[in-house]
């Protein structure tokens, strides 16, 4: 391995809290992923209807539809409450989708299962971006409690946002995303981000690329996502996206909205495609970065992300997953299917944090020298 | 002390060491002043093997895959060594205990059914019955390796009865073998290197280490380990007593992989790496360092110093300048440089070459985390135990214990201010004379390193203010860590600590004041061979001081070696 040096002490003063320039007149930062799921602002006032029941008291419901007496119903409702084995409720849910009146796989067949018609979120906030330009005048927009802009489109969140596992706030996070980052983050190649431009401290456009490493996001040992680790860029051509973007007061965000894809892990989805992606980046002081991602996601793989968990994790993580499938469903509102015209993608919008770190780009023939 | 697996020799040390011992040992017995001075001698020593030693000898004797098991008694630290401290410690009931448990274990595993046919050299005629030619054969073959010389019939037929015996009660064999060889592993002989001393015939009146000493003195020496075959039947030859058999020998040992081992067991102790066993930091306030972290620091700077001091044969004091050095990924974030690892995802870290620019503050082991996050505390950084550090290690010289009536008010008031900097709150120390006497030659010295925290990350600010990393060292002023690095490097104490610790380190002892000639021409060569260790080392191992002792109290014990069985202790 050729030998290399870091930044020279003068140079390294004057950018310490950031890091040294890659070339002459520019600066590059890059960034380890190292918290990213949905944007979630619950609140007491946003579910008018109610939050979701419990998957317990949710598949009392199903069983009715299904044709369960009233006996029955009350028997489960009673061994439920006093923490009984309920065995042939469960058999009943573990296959609770109908085709041609057989019972089939309710969480790989989901449009198989009778739609309980659980309410979407109705409350005034959600993060986002405003992605279909209506702007104020999109009554089902909601409008950012950060930069309170409106006509902010993330129907994911009107979908999912009276679910229990999907509901938290930044620093609360939601139980599902917690539950699945904390599965992925030791072994799924980390994400990374870098940033380009000429000084990053002041205004102006900047480059901004999204792209997977080989290597999965290092921890210290309290858990806390591990500053300044070395990354190489995956050279696989399905996870490099690069746009155009600029910085202004020391958010980056995306000015050229094209699409996104990154190789993600099948245990929460194989793949996260966006498009007309939208980025807001804060640079924080501390040399970290946190902000939202946002754009139209197709909601199939979303679904199935989710219904990986099947019966267990439905029980313990998520609640009731077919009925992810028809909230999505309901409030998917771009990429109409040209024959039925039903919505295949869903406005969405991610938080993520991330750490500075070294990285490789993918082309490179030796060791770099930037962070 | 828990029992650790050892770490293997890389390749390009071992190397790089056999180019270096063949070219130089021709050279280096020309140009040496101190083979034939007459010496006045220093009393001989008997040590208890260091954890390390015993662990090298079940090593070498019978496998890596040996499984100790038990813990170690601590080791003692005499005048800046274990090696030294070694000859002033003895074993408590409860440490005997361990070493039977240990020695138990490794015989077990010796004779279990899946080392015997590698390590026995015999089969019994009959696995249930005592087969006396067998055991003698193999405990006579092991015994000289464990006791580092032949045993005595006498002490032979004692193991062997004893494993006759075993074997009658347990109907077999191998269990009878294993108890004679669980005694031999806790015998005096083995676990305490006892010097048999002789007259010397070359030197009329004088008193020198017999031929079998004279091999354990310079494998310990070299190698941190017990004479192997080679080196036992040269001493059996008489090879070792004659200046060009010695030669042979030594240039035989500096060229082998082992002496890698030699010199990582030295700078281990002289760097007081013992105390990583009790490194904590404060996660909180230094997320990034772990038990891992601490590990390839403790590496990285062993690897630095081998580098110089062997791949390259550099200028000995280099490790205190030098800019190259070896990173694992982890270490790569705490030092902020960027060290990728090569392979696909989830592949372990792997060690890298790195070189930091000229002007960058990392320079030398001093700055390096092995130095200063082991000499901090675990909350903060502390240029007074760093200052202290470079005295005591660096240049081996005694900082005074503080007295037991220290006024602490003035430096309380001065930590009270949370925007003070450590330079501001130990400045406290020049207006207390009870404190400025010894502050004054530790408190600069460390101030240079406050570039780096606690933990060893580098840093330019401490709170809202930004660091003044100048300092002084003996009337030698500097702007930065790369100044004490020079500083340290020009040193002439520096020089004679490290010639000071070698020598007490092969003689077991520090060294008396009629040696003290030998230690001024070893100083003077080390100078004109251009410090380079090698040619220190090999001048102490050819050094007929290192194997000469003052006249023993009564006779020589050789006279009395072959009445002394272990198996009658």
């Amino acid at each position: 391995m050729a030998a290399f040096t870091r930044c020279s002490a003068p140079l390294l003063f004057a950018v310490a809290a950031f890091g040294c320039a890659s070339q002459a007149g520019a600066e590059t930062r890059h960034y380890a992923v190292s918290w990213f799921a949905q944007a979630t602002y619950s609140n007491d006032h946003d579910c008018s209807h109610g939050v979701h029941p419990e998957v317990e008291q949710i598949y009392l419901r199903y069983a009715e539809r299904l044709g369960a007496t009233p006996a029955q119903i009350a028997t489960w409702r009673r061994k439920q409450m006093e923490g009984e084995d309920v065995r042939d409720l469960d058999e009943l849910m573990m296959n609770r989708g109908r085709i041609d009146g057989q019972p089939v796989n309710p969480y790989t067949q989901p449009a198989a299962v009778v739609d309980l018609q659980m309410p979407g979120l109705d409350g005034k906030y959600a993060f986002g971006f405003n992605l279909d330009g209506k702007g104020a005048d999109d009554p089902n927009a909601f409008e950012d409690p950060e930069t309170h802009e409106r006509g902010v489109d993330h129907q994911l969140y009107r979908a999912l946002g009276c679910t229990r596992a999907f509901r938290g706030s930044l620093e609360s996070r939601p139980t599902y995303y917690a539950w699945a980052w904390g599965q992925l983050k030791d072994s799924q190649p980390a994400w990374v981000i870098t940033v380009s431009g000429d000084d990053l401290s002041k205004d102006g456009p900047v480059s901004v690329s999204i792209e997977r490493a080989l290597e999965y996001l290092r921890s210290n040992s309290d858990g806390t996502p591990r500053f300044d680790m070395a990354y190489r860029i995956d050279p696989d051509p399905r996870s490099r996206n690069t746009y155009r973007g600029e910085v202004k007061n020391g958010v980056v965000s995306i000015t050229e909205h094209g699409k996104l894809r990154l190789l993600q892990n099948p245990l929460v989805a194989p793949e996260l495609e966006l498009s007309n992606v939208h980025l807001r980046l804060a640079l924080k002081p501390d040399r970290s970065a946190r902000g939202f991602m946002g754009g139209y996601q197709p909601w199939h793989p979303i679904y199935f992300g989710i219904a990986g968990v099947g019966f267990g994790g439905e029980q313990q993580v998520t609640g009731d997953v077919p009925g992810f499938y028809h909230l999505m469903k309901r409030y998917a509102d771009a990429d109409p299917d040209p024959v039925t015209g039903q919505n295949r993608a869903i406005s969405v919008t991610y938080y993520l944090e991330a750490v500075p770190a070294f990285v490789r780009p993918a082309d490179a023939t030796q060791q770099l020298t930037s962070r | 002390m828990q029992v650790k697996s050892r770490l293997r020799a890389p390749m390009w040390v071992w190397g790089a060491a056999a180019v270096v011992a063949v070219g130089g040992i021709a050279a280096a017995v020309m140009s040496m002043r101190t083979s034939e001075e007459p010496i006045a001698s220093g009393p001989s020593v008997t040590r208890r093997l260091t954890a390390e030693q015993y662990q090298n000898i079940i090593q070498d004797v019978f496998g890596s895959d040996i499984d100790l098991g038990g813990r170690f008694e601590p080791d003692l630290r005499v005048d800046g060594l274990f090696a030294v401290g070694a000859s002033h410690v003895s074993v408590t009931a409860a440490g005997m205990e361990q070493y039977d448990a240990m020695g138990r274990a490794v015989a077990g595993q010796v004779v279990d059914a899946n080392h015997r046919d590698m390590l026995m050299p015999c089969k019994p005629a009959s696995a249930e019955q005592p087969d006396e030619q067998c055991a003698q054969e193999f405990l006579g073959k092991v015994g000289r390796l464990l006791h580092r010389r032949p045993l005595t019939d006498q002490q032979l037929q004692a193991y062997v009865t004893a494993a006759t015996q075993a074997t009658q009660i347990t109907k077999s064999f191998y269990d009878g073998v294993a108890l004679s060889l669980s005694a031999m592993l806790s015998a005096p002989d083995f676990l305490f290197r006892e010097e048999v001393v002789e007259p010397d015939p070359d030197h009329p009146g004088s008193y020198r280490l017999d031929a079998y000493s004279k091999a354990s003195q310079l494998s310990f020496f070299l190698w941190n380990s017990a004479p192997d075959s080679k080196l036992l039947a040269a001493a059996e030859e008489g090879e070792l007593h004659s200046k060009r058999g010695l030669a042979r020998q030594v240039e035989r040992m500096m060229g082998s992989p082992r002496l890698e081992s030699g010199m990582r067991a030295f700078f281990e102790d002289q760097l007081r790496f013992d105390e990583f066993e009790t490194l904590a930091k404060d996660s909180a306030l230094f997320p990034k360092f772990s038990a891992q972290v601490a590990d390839d620091a403790r590496e990285q700077t062993l690897r630095t110093i081998l580098d110089v001091v062997f791949t390259r044969d550099s200028d000995y004091r280099e490790i205190f300048t030098t800019k190259k050095t070896f990173l694992t990924p982890e270490l790569g974030s705490i030092y902020r440089v960027p060290i990728y690892n090569d392979g696909p995802n989830g592949s372990p870290d792997q060690w890298q070459p790195y070189e930091f620019a000229a002007d960058d503050p990392q320079t030398g082991i001093l700055t390096q985390i092995a130095f200063t996050a082991l000499h901090s505390p675990a909350g903060r950084g502390s240029p007074t135990i760093r200052g202290k550090a470079v005295r005591e290690i660096a240049l081996c010289q005694k900082v005074p214990a503080p007295p037991g009536d220290v006024d602490f008010t003035q430096f309380e008031l001065a930590s009270a201010s949370p925007t003070s900097t450590a330079r501001e709150r130990l400045g406290v120390h020049a207006s207390v004379p009870s404190c400025a006497g010894c502050h004054k030659i530790m408190d600069p010295i460390g101030l240079a390193l406050e570039n780096f925290d606690g933990s060893g990350e580098f840093r330019t600010m401490e709170g809202n203010a930004r660091i003044d990393p100048s300092g002084e060292i003996d009337g030698i002023k500097y702007e930065d860590a790369n100044g004490l690095g020079n500083a340290i490097y020009r040193n002439p104490a520096a020089v004679s600590c490290i010639v000071d610790r070698l020598s007490a380190r092969a003689l077991g002892r520090t060294t008396s004041s009629g040696e003290r000639g030998w230690l001024k021409d070893l100083k003077d060569d080390f100078a004109d061979n251009g410090y380079r260790l090698s040619a220190l080392m090999r001048e102490i191992a050819l050094s007929r001081a290192l194997y000469s002792v003052s006249a023993p109290a009564r006779e020589p014990a050789q006279q009395q070696v072959a009445a002394a069985s272990s198996a009658d202790r």
